[in-house]
């Protein structure tokens, strides 16, 4: 808060002691020159004229300078923590950086990256996270197995589909009606798992091998995309890629900003708002659906319990990943880098022996617990002293 | 108390802000039994003296005694401490829990671990009498009507048993009969020798209920006087002084023919039956007093609110709008009176506030190039001046001035018709005010219309060609031409003289 | 500030028709939880067999109270403006601590007693160390306290994993375990007494003394309490504290009476226990919520889920009406708020300008 303080007494000093040279003019394409341009002109006309009281004579207008934006700390954070753990896995095992190691690592958190890729839709516009990833995950393998004798595509049509329309009653609830996003997915969540248990009768889907789309399906995980590069890591490379262009380089990325950062002020920009997060929300669903799928295929079985502990595994890596949950900040790159922390932090921890002990499952979970808690922390802390108030 | 009879006194009290003089060597002080009113516009310092006396500042300069001994009042606890209560205009109860526990709310009666319920409803019970309700103390606060809110807070203020009680605008929220008792409780007060001081922007109501007056401008005290011996003409020029407006250059271009109508609009407890017109390239001032409606009125003019009844044209066309987007693609736009939290977005940088408005423009199928929003990002912020002109620096860090440039400059991005503004200089200094008129001018010039609601009544009476006044959610009538000045202005907004029909 | 417009209004401009059944409206809708209650039992009794019987009663108070010590915590922790997603954890390491440490305490010596009681104690103990983790974390360093508690779920749940191996552990013997399912009056087992009384315990806390008044004003108006002389530091770290132990000492108190500590115990427990916070009226923002209403709530799913049940219906129908009822609730809750919204803020003069001037 005193920081804050500071910056803005410095402006209003800063504004009795500026001198500086007026910029050139750069050619212009503006088709709006002509309101700014006559504003100049109306007051240089007046600075020179009737307010000699005010000496606007000794101000003459600063130049703008067009710095690059200053970098996103949370950005540079997480990728020396990915550096950090490289190196510290290169440390211990020279193996840890040959193409297979590393594509296995990748392949370990693949579907985590691509839910989390959605899920940073819905982080970035302020409403939390999607609790009920897990049932859409579960219901799009299922699906998409029992869609299976349709054929291959229609099967993944299916699926998708499947996971969508859960993400557009969700979106319409919580973007429309505007209700808590944590309680009503988590609604969603209990009624989802009911409907595919009792859809199901308990029990699981199976792909049948013995037709042409069922082998394709149970053969899907298992892809090389030209023989090196694995479909999940493939598919999520693809998504990223999606992702950090719809965030960054379309309207309704700088729409969501917008209501990610204020909802008020979005709503007063005159933003359709509710449109924006109902979008995040299919977004999100539509990931998590592809990741349904891959998952089933990696089962070899539609089941309802696919997909568990996706929810909070995903929230997990786009928060290290710099996208706090105050919304409006971060971005695709930050959740990349919190899903590779969360890869490499595995992968290092299982290289480490000390004595007998080694990293089993739970253990590594516990560290991840604890890196999460400090790296949240840390980032928090470092925001409120540059008097950014975030969470 | 001692034999003088004086409560609190303050002599010669200044408080700096970086900056400004925002309370400069003022002499003030209330007898014990007296209801002493503060007027003053905005701006004045009547916020500042307050705070004040509330304890809030712990670097002013000069002397206040309290009781006659000499208080260094650098802390709320100690100014509680010395028996000053403050009722302020946001509530600050809690809603969920009870009336009892909210005016006992950390002193709550105790025996041993558990609360001693029959003492703490007596207790309630003996602080609602004093203000004359007669509630259950154990309703929850969320279930009563603001005006017994409005009681309980006073309630719990007396429960504090203050000799000084300070009431800032304790009737903005009030109808005419609650008003009228909240005058009758005021008055029971002032017989036990409460000490009341009294802030409002409701002349009427000052001579309905305050024994003497004091009048503050640009942080000076002007005058006191006894209530007998003013009348509301006297205080409003003793408030406005010289007209300030006298500094404004009347501007060359004349307006052309009117290119907005509004028609009998009216959203159901908040304005009814408002109808006005302005022509291109017009400023209209819209005038009125806290609570009258400009804001509701503009809000719904924009789509941001709904509309009950009647109609907009822009230019012949009906464009009464169904929502904000609708209105501002029909080229309406609004400028908030609150800038933090519903102008900017402070959390962004100055570019990204400034381009939101702008976005679906910035677009082509979907794809945003933030790059075409350079050019005039770069314009807006050379022209209007904002420092430090660099537009990755995040909103939040700027001074009040420069964030309501940036506002202003994301709805110039616009390129409105018509725009609205409401409160356009609130809390801003001097530089950026000229500028920002400058900026307002210059766009009524190019023959755009424009509606500007301000409490800175030399800003409105310089900055308008014609004026409308407000009026508890009617609109009452147009100044005359030959009776604009700022004292017309606030008089005609408190219901005093002769108006034209709009 | 919210006032009932509705029937104020109809005050404000004379008699109307519908004033009554707005104020109607509104008292059903404060007992609501009750009224629920009853309609469920109503349901319930109509279509599912052998519902209304001692025995069944028994069996929805049993169900209801295994989340009950962490429902109370949950809502103290709620109404205090902050959450906590540790709970379900912190149930199951409850469970496991005292399961898994009376027989080294026996080893030790002790008499059954004495190591049933110092492992019930060693959990209350984890449990209290938990809360302050949650609490320090959240006041302190002011983090997020939903990033706090997951992390801090995710931790307690994989040591606990770690722990018994993702096996369930049994206890020595069922001595303890059959004194605790013993009814005693009726179907009141003492295990129903424990939870429940633990639970009457902390709404009488919430209720009555200071301290819990000093939690609804922290969650209700921050500033507020500040004037106050709240400590508000405090009262966040005691939040926490009280949801760790209740936690704990809820999961534990399951564990002893089914001599086995479950590691999957706290698995649904959250989604449980948020849902029932919710229909008994807590509010996500603080500040408002009654503690007996989420446990009449607790004691509302449980009739449903015993109903369904009863009927022959599957985990998977009693998850889905959980769900629905909890959709509906907070459907209700966000068309409620719309419309007071709308009113927020009119001019009773005006209104009554409009209504024919009548005063």
């Amino acid at each position: 808060m005193s920081t804050v303080r500071l910056n803005a007494e410095g402006a209003e000093n800063a504004e009795k002691n500026f001198l500086q040279k007026e910029a050139g003019t750069p050619g212009k394409t503006n088709p709006r020159l002509g309101l700014i341009a006559f504003l100049r002109l109306c007051l240089s006309r007046s600075c020179r004229g009737f307010f000699s009281i005010f000496s606007l004579r000794s101000l003459r207008p600063p130049r703008l300078s067009l710095r690059p934006h200053s970098p996103d700390w949370g950005l540079v954070f997480v990728y020396a923590l990915v550096l950090a753990l490289v190196g510290a896995g290169r440390a211990i095992s020279p193996e840890f950086l040959t193409h297979k190691y590393l594509m296995q690592t990748a392949l370990a958190v693949a579907l985590l990256g691509i839910v989390s890729v959605g899920v940073a839709f819905i982080t970035y516009s302020r409403h939390y996270v999607d609790l009920s990833i897990p049932g859409i995950m579960a219901l799009s393998g299922i699906i998409a197995v029992s869609a299976l004798k349709y054929g291959f595509i229609a099967s993944l049509a299916a699926g998708l589909a499947a996971g969508m329309a859960i993400g557009l009653a969700n979106g319409l609830v919580v973007g429309y009606l505007r209700l808590n996003p944590i309680i009503w997915t988590l609604a969603m969540m209990a009624v989802l798992s009911g409907v595919i248990r009792k859809a199901y009768g308990g029990a699981q889907v199976y792909p049948d091998a013995a037709t042409d789309a069922g082998r394709a399906f149970l053969d899907l995980y298992h892809v090389e995309v030209l023989s090196i590069v694995p479909l999940p890591v493939a598919i999520l490379a693809i998504l990223a890629a999606a992702g950090y262009f719809l965030m960054r380089h379309t309207g309704f990325g700088a729409q969501l900003k917008l209501a990610g950062s204020s909802y008020e002020v979005a709503r007063m920009t005159g933003v359709n708002v509710r449109r924006a997060v109902m979008a995040a929300f299919i977004i999100s669903s539509a990931t998590s659906a592809a990741a349904g799928i891959l998952l089933t295929s990696f089962n070899k079985v539609g089941a309802q319990y696919v997909g568990r502990g996706y929810d909070f595994a995903a929230i997990t890596a786009v928060v290290i990943g710099g996208t706090t949950l105050a919304g409006g900040r971060g971005g695709i790159l930050g959740v990349i880098g919190g899903v590779m922390v969360i890869a490499l932090l595995s992968s290092v921890l299982s290289l480490v022996r000390v004595g007998d002990f080694t990293f089993g499952e739970f253990e590594k979970a516990i560290v991840q617990g604890v890196v999460f808690i400090l790296v949240v922390g840390a980032g928090s802390y470092s925001r409120r002293k540059s008097g950014l108030d975030d969470a | 108390m001692t034999d003088s009879g004086m409560a609190l006194q303050m002599e010669k009290v200044s408080k700096r802000y970086p900056g400004t003089l925002a309370v400069d060597n003022v002499d003030f002080a209330v007898h014990a039994g007296e209801v002493h009113a503060l007027v003053g516009e905005n701006g004045a310092g009547k916020s500042t003296l307050m705070k004040m006396i509330a304890g809030a500042f712990d670097d002013y300069t000069g002397r206040i005694l309290i009781g006659g001994r000499e208080v260094l009042l650098h802390s709320p606890a100690i100014a509680k401490a010395n028996g000053i209560q403050m009722i302020h205009q946001e509530l600050s109860l809690a809603p969920a829990l009870s009336i009892a526990e909210n005016i006992l709310a950390g002193r709550l009666p105790a025996r041993g671990l558990v609360v001693n319920r029959g003492a703490m409803l007596a207790e309630t019970r003996r602080c609602l009498g004093r203000v004359g309700l007669d509630l259950d103390p154990e309703m929850p606060v969320e279930e009563i009507s603001p005006h017994e809110a409005q009681l309980v807070e006073i309630a719990k203020a007396l429960g504090n048993n203050p000799c000084i009680l300070v009431m800032d605008e304790p009737t903005s929220a009030l109808g005419r009969e609650e008003v009228q008792r909240l005058f009758a409780i005021i008055g029971n007060l002032r017989r036990q020798g409460l000490a009341i001081v009294y802030i409002s922007h409701h002349l009427a109501e000052i001579f309905e209920v305050a024994d003497r007056v004091t009048v503050l401008r640009d942080g000076r005290r002007v005058a006191t006087r006894p209530m007998n011996q003013v009348t509301p003409a006297a205080l409003v020029e003793m408030m406005v002084g010289r007209s300030a407006s006298d500094l404004y250059a009347r501007r060359k271009t004349r307006p052309g023919a009117q290119k907005l109508r509004v028609e009998n609009l009216s959203r159901y407890g908040f304005f009814h039956d408002v109808s006005f017109g302005i022509r291109a390239g017009e400023i209209l001032g819209l005038c009125g007093l806290s609570g009258a409606g400009r804001s509701e009125l503009a809000r719904s003019l924009c789509g941001i609110d709904p509309v009950d009844e009647g109609h907009v044209r822009l230019g012949g066309m009906d464009v009464t709008p169904r929502s904000y987007r609708a209105a501002i693609r029909a080229g309406l736009a609004y400028l908030t009176e609150d800038r933090k939290a519903q102008g900017l977005a402070l959390r962004l940088d100055v570019a990204a506030n400034i381009l939101s408005a702008i976005i679906p423009r910035q677009c082509t199928a979907g794809v945003y190039f933030g790059g075409r929003g350079r050019g005039i990002l770069g314009d807006l912020v050379r022209t209007l001046q904002v420092l430090p002109p660099d537009p990755s620096r995040t909103a939040g860090t700027l001074s009040g001035g420069n964030q309501q440039k940036v506002l202003l400059a994301k709805w110039l991005a616009a390129d409105p018709e018509v725009l609205i503004l409401d409160e356009p200089t609130r809390g801003v200094d001097v530089g950026a005010k000229v500028v920002i008129h400058q900026a307002i001018g210059a766009l009524a010039d190019q023959g755009k219309c424009i509606l500007l609601i301000s409490s800175d009544l030399p800003e409105l009476v310089g900055l308008s060609d014609r004026i409308l006044i407000m009026r508890k959610g009617h609109l009452i009538g147009q100044l005359p031409e030959d009776r604009r000045s700022e004292s017309a202005a606030l008089l005609a907004a408190n219901g005093v003289g002769d108006l034209e029909p709009a | 500030m919210r006032s009932d417009t509705g029937s104020r209004q109809a005050q404000a401009t004379g008699p109307r028709p519908g004033a009554a059944a707005g104020r109607a409206l509104a008292l059903a809708y404060r007992y609501r939880v009750y009224l629920l209650l009853a309609a469920i039992v109503a349901v319930m009794t109509a279509i599912a067999p052998n519902f209304l019987t001692s025995g069944n009663f028994g069996n929805i108070l049993k169900a209801a109270g295994v989340n009950l010590p962490a429902a109370m915590g949950f809502n103290i922790v709620m109404i205090s403006g902050q959450l906590d997603l540790s709970i379900g954890s912190a149930m199951t390491l409850g469970g496991m601590m005292a399961v898994g440490l009376e027989p080294r305490l026996a080893a030790l010596g002790l008499p059954p007693a004495m190591a049933w009681a110092g492992s019930f104690g060693a959990a209350l103990l984890a449990g209290l160390a938990l809360g302050l983790v949650n609490g320090l974390l959240v006041a302190k360093a002011r983090i997020n306290s939903f990033i706090v508690t997951l992390g801090t779920m995710i931790i307690v749940q994989n040591v606990v994993f770690i722990y018994c191996g993702g096996d369930t552990l049994p206890a020595r013997s069922f001595a303890l375990a059959d004194g605790f399912q013993q009814p005693l009056v009726w179907v009141i087992t003492p295990l129903i007494l424990a939870q429940f009384a633990v639970a009457g315990l902390m709404a009488a806390l919430m209720r009555y003394t200071p301290v819990g008044k000093g939690f609804y004003l922290m969650g209700g108006n921050p500033q507020t309490a500040w004037y106050s002389g709240l400590r508000v530091d405090r009262y966040t770290v005691g939040a926490f504290v009280l949801s760790g132990v209740l936690s704990t000492l809820g999961g534990a108190v399951v564990a002893m009476s089914e001599a086995v500590a479950n590691p999957t115990l706290g698995d649904n427990a959250l989604m449980t226990i948020v849902a029932a916070v919710i229909i008994g009226g807590t509010s996500m923002q603080g500040g408002k919520g009654s503690l007996v209403d989420s446990a009449v709530a607790l004691v509302l799913l449980a009739a449903l889920i015993s109903g369904l049940n009863c009927r022959g219906e599957g985990y998977e129908v009693q998850l889905m009406a959980g769900g629905l009822v909890l959709a509906l609730i907070i459907l209700y809750d966000a068309y409620a708020e719309h419309r007071r919204e709308k009113k927020r803020g009119q001019r009773q003069d005006l209104l009554r300008e409009l209504h024919g001037g009548h005063i």
